[in-house]
């Protein structure tokens, strides 16, 4: 019960709602010892390469948002395939968006390291969903 | 035998006197000069002195020796070197007045094969140009055709004709008219007359002719007329063939939709048609003061004069160009200008033929186009833009007010993430109505296009939005310079224009770059023809032109995380600046600066 079933997770995104309504989605269904919240793409590239340099552990799991003021979503997915890939083979990146816009859904696809595309408003059991798909499900 | 001083020796006619013997006992010195002889043939015998005459001089010699009183003839011989000559002569028998010395022969000969050519040439020539001769006896009342004038009338040569049937051969109407009347004036009062008439011949044809004829008057009556008579159906058919060309070139020239024009070498117009004139709102008493030179678009003359220079040249035969003409108002005329050149039969220049089609209209059409597409475009984008706010600011406010409201319902969730729940719920319901009436405000601005715009002193104006905001400049101890001319008068909608230099200004100072010692803003405006533009620098952030130049005027963009950028202040402000004719462009560099540039439209 005290467990979580991930160690580290970065939610990337500006809308203070959001980043409140996720932390308690995240914490009900005990997502991550360590919830990161990073306003825009900037912040979160900067945190990832700060983790790297001071070898820290790096997220499993990214919540990315697209719509983001100094560098939106798309301006962080091409920042971070430079990221050498050892560095980041284990992070799963998820777009969480509120556009319904189907050419930010196919543009987002065409990014090998993005797994989902989830609109909001995201609720509990798309994250177990998630957490399925990391193949953790059976230890809840 | 003693020669004799001959009184009549000096006379300007050729003759000499032989006696009996047909020796020569007189000349005259013409005689000598004609048949190139010398004084020394006094005494000799005639026919040995001068061996090339005609048999027939001698044989007309002997007759008036034998008593017969006078001979005249005219024969040619052909001599040794193939030369004719033609020879005219008198041979008179001198009365024997003492009688004693026997018979005397004056004898004048003359060399007339000049003057015989002369009168072949004359015939031939006759012949040649087809002009026949007539003469009206009207005494005896009647009409003599010469060989030619049968000919011309297709007659036999034993053809009689009279008056009333010369006349009655002239083509009925017009030429037999004129022909009686003149006929009528020559015997009443001896005028002359030379006309070109049709007359029909025996076989039926038509042909033009040109009769001249000239009355005789003796005691005022005319007693007859002699006149001549040419065919001259083949000229006058070139000439009336040539005429009708030349007319319905003219007619061409003159009614033609397209304009026209004669040039001359120096480019003064030499003839210009109507539809020129109105293309160009000159009359033509005005465009044939100028040159083309003149009317043309300053740009547009190096192009013109240049191909000009090379179909004088030879280079080429014509050539085509799009250019602009100004009108009398000084407006533009758009044109397709087909210039040829017209050489003379030395092959030079004589002058240019200028082909001017005004697509003006075409041209404001084009540009008519080309700004409702622009409209088309920008509407588009503000579509795209509603589409991006429905889809994604609308929809995030709706998501969060669906999750939120989730957790409030939800009682297995701790009370106090359920009370902060209540607090993001309202704050999700204020941004959502937020949202709405910026997109509302956006509204407006579409609808309110059509407001009467109004002229308006830039100066004052940028003044009364800088002292409104003294309170965000002092507190941010920004450095503001103003730059504006007193003359300047934008047209436009007054709020619009507030709100455009206010954005503008606040967003220069908003972001300011931290590291800077001073913020500085600099508003300047120019004064063009047309437009007036205002110029916002200022030393701030600036933007990454590269990464968000396509986004910076879209709705709901921000970029450097400012907590006060709302991302709809540079929308709305393009969209008023486009109402009011306007446009805005951006120059930034990161770290530098920011320069705003707005065109405004002038009264």
């Amino acid at each position: 019960m005290s467990m979580n079933l991930l160690d580290v997770a970065f939610i990337v995104d500006d809308d203070p709602i959001h980043q409140f309504g996720m932390k308690v989605l995240l914490q009900r269904i005990k997502f991550s010892n360590e919830v990161l919240i990073y306003q825009n793409g900037q912040e979160a590239i900067d945190a990832l390469t700060q983790r790297m340099e001071k070898g820290l552990k790096l997220p499993s799991i990214i919540f990315l948002d697209l719509n983001m003021p100094i560098k939106d979503g798309w301006g962080f997915l091409d920042d971070f395939v430079e990221i050498p890939h050892q560095n980041r083979e284990k992070i799963v990146i998820y777009v969480v968006s509120s556009s319904i816009n189907p050419s930010d859904q196919e543009k987002a696809k065409k990014y090998a390291v993005v797994s989902n595309y989830i609109v909001k408003p995201i609720n509990k059991d798309q994250l177990t969903n998630v957490l399925d798909d990391l193949g953790l499900i059976d230890k809840v | 035998m003693t020669p004799v001083e001959s009184v009549f020796q000096d006379a300007s006619i050729p003759f000499t006197i032989i006696n009996q013997e047909q020796s020569i006992i007189d000349y005259s010195t013409q005689w000598l000069n004609s048949f190139n002889l010398d004084s020394d043939i006094m005494g000799k015998n005639f026919f040995e002195a001068m061996p090339q005459l005609p048999e027939e001089l001698k044989i007309d010699i002997n007759y008036c020796l034998e008593g017969i009183k006078t001979r005249s003839d005219s024969k040619r011989i052909v001599q040794k070197n193939g030369d004719s000559i033609w020879y005219d002569w008198k041979v008179s028998l001198l009365s024997d007045q003492d009688g004693n010395d026997g018979p005397k022969i004056l004898v004048i000969l003359e060399n007339i094969t000049h003057k015989r050519l002369e009168e072949e040439l004359l015939i031939k020539s006759q012949q040649v140009a087809r002009i026949g001769g007539w003469e009206v006896d009207l005494v005896k009342n009647t009409l003599y055709w010469s060989k030619i004038t049968k000919e011309i009338h297709e007659v036999p040569e034993d053809y009689l004709p009279d008056l009333a049937k010369g006349i009655s051969f002239y083509k009925e109407g017009y030429s037999r008219d004129t022909i009686s009347k003149l006929v009528k004036e020559g015997i009443e009062q001896g005028k002359k007359w030379d006309v070109e008439l049709q007359i029909v011949t025996s076989k039926g044809n038509v042909v033009w002719v040109r009769a001249i004829g000239e009355p005789e008057m003796l005691n005022d009556k005319c007693v007859r007329i002699v006149g001549t008579f040419q065919d001259i159906d083949g000229r006058k058919r070139a000439q009336l063939l040539l005429e009708n060309s030349r007319a319905s070139l003219k007619g061409t020239f003159d009614n033609s939709s397209i304009g026209m024009a004669l040039v001359a070498k120096n480019g003064k117009f030499i003839d210009v048609n109507s539809s020129l004139c109105e293309s160009l709102g000159y009359t033509k008493e005005n465009l044939l003061n100028l040159n083309f030179q003149d009317i043309t678009h300053p740009d547009d003359l190096e192009i013109d004069l240049k191909l000009l220079n090379e179909l004088v040249k030879g280079k080429r035969n014509s050539y085509q160009i799009e250019k602009r003409y100004f009108n009398n108002n000084r407006q533009l005329v758009y044109v397709i200008l087909t210039v040829t050149a017209e050489r003379n039969i030395d092959g030079e220049i004589s002058h240019f033929i200028s082909q001017i089609v005004d697509i003006s209209t075409r041209i404001k059409a084009e540009k008519k186009l080309k700004g409702l597409l622009e409209l088309t475009t920008n509407q588009n984008n503000s579509l795209m833009n509603f589409a991006h706010i429905v889809s994604h600011n609308l929809r995030s406010h709706a998501a969060n007010l669906t999750m939120i409201s989730d957790f409030v319902t939800d009682e297995s969730l701790a009370d106090d993430i359920r009370k902060d729940s209540l607090k993001l719920l309202t704050q999700a319901s204020q941004g959502l109505n937020e949202t709405i009436s910026h997109l509302n405000e956006v509204v407006q601005v579409k609808l309110e296009t059509d407001k009467k715009l109004k002229s308006i002193p830039l100066k004052p104006l940028v003044e009364k939005v800088l002292n409104d905001i003294r309170a965000v400049i002092d507190e941010n101890n920004a450095d503001i310079f103003i730059d504006i001319p007193d003359s300047i008068q934008v047209k436009g909608v007054l709020a619009y224009m507030e709100s455009i230099v206010l954005n503008l200004v606040t967003n220069a100072i908003k972001y300011k770059d931290q590291s800077k010692n001073i913020t500085k803003v600099a508003i300047t405006a120019t004064d063009n023809s047309e437009t007036a533009v205002l110029q916002i620098e200022d030393n701030g952030l600036g933007i990454d032109l590269d990464k968000y130049g396509e986004k910076l005027f879209g709705m709901y963009k921000t970029f450097h995380g400012n907590e006060d950028a709302r991302g709809i202040g540079l929308f709305i402000t393009k969209n008023q600046i486009e109402s009011m004719g306007g446009k805005i462009v951006v120059e930034s560099q990161p770290t530098i600066g920011t320069i705003f540039k707005v065109t405004f439209l002038k009264q």
